[in-house]
């Protein structure tokens, strides 16, 4: 495999799947059952997960792998339900954009935030059947 | 290996690191899709001996795209390509029709192993 071939194809697509995210969140701000935007955040959570599991990004694929769970748990609800999930999906948002650009810059794997991981995954809503890490 | 493959996925970053997993074992990719409704527009066109389908896609998903494939043609080949974490949605795809799952991030070995035992199972 052309690493720095499939390098350059992450960051540009995962780029565009985090600014797709952050305009979706800003809209999840003012409409929380926006169907639209709650499908889009899960979906690019998930495009970046096994994009960046493909390339041996643990830290991006596990971040976006919780976001994923916790956005499967607002589209069964249909709407973000818990005031306190906005702010965590926009944390979980800037840590993914801060671990792309260390790609962008060094060529390597970005380190772990297992605290943010945890954060992510302790939504008392968030069912275990969907955590790969509980 | 001989076979002519549909690539169903909306991220272009699996669509290529799937087209080389293939086109290195002689299998020519016919064309691709980026979401549900594609595929099954691309399936009708295309008539490919298989197609590789994303299961998390936009407009349908790839659950419901294998069901519109499979209204097309009830022999029609569908492998799922999956993540970790997705095993009751590979389970509804498996139940929908698909012939079996592939898992993200892809095993070239794997993948090979699971596509020529599709291709070469009488439909």
């Amino acid at each position: 495999m052309d690493l720095a071939k499939y390098r350059t194809l992450f960051l540009e697509e995962a780029s565009e799947h985090l600014a797709e995210m952050s305009r979706a969140l800003l809209v999840l701000e003012k409409d929380p059952a926006s169907t639209e935007s709650i499908d889009l955040v899960f979906r690019m959570a998930h495009s970046t997960k096994s994009m960046a599991a493909s390339l041996g990004y643990e830290a991006i694929s596990e971040i976006a792998h919780r976001l994923e769970d916790r956005m499967q748990v607002v589209r069964s609800a249909g709407r973000i339900e818990d005031a306190a999930d906005l702010p965590l999906l926009f944390r979980g948002l800037e840590a993914l954009e801060r671990m792309v650009e260390v790609v962008r810059e060094t060529g390597q794997p970005p380190p772990p935030d297992s605290e943010l991981a945890q954060a992510l995954g302790s939504t008392p809503g968030l069912k275990k059947k969907f955590l790969r890490h509980p | 290996m001989r076979g002519r493959v549909l690539v169903a996925d909306d991220a272009a970053f699996m669509r290529q690191m799937i087209r080389e997993i293939l086109e290195a074992e002689g299998l020519e990719v016919v064309g691709e899709a980026v979401d549900g409704v594609e595929a099954i527009d691309q399936f009708s066109k295309l008539h490919p001996d298989l197609v590789t389908m994303d299961i998390v896609m936009p407009r349908r998903s790839g659950i419901d795209a294998v069901k519109g494939i499979l209204e097309l043609d009830p022999q029609a080949r569908v492998v799922m390509c999956s993540a970790l974490g997705q095993e009751t949605l590979v389970m509804e795809a498996l139940q929908a029709g698909a012939r079996d799952f592939i898992v993200k991030p892809f095993k070239p070995d794997n993948v090979i192993a699971t596509l020529t035992k599709v291709l070469e199972k009488e439909s």
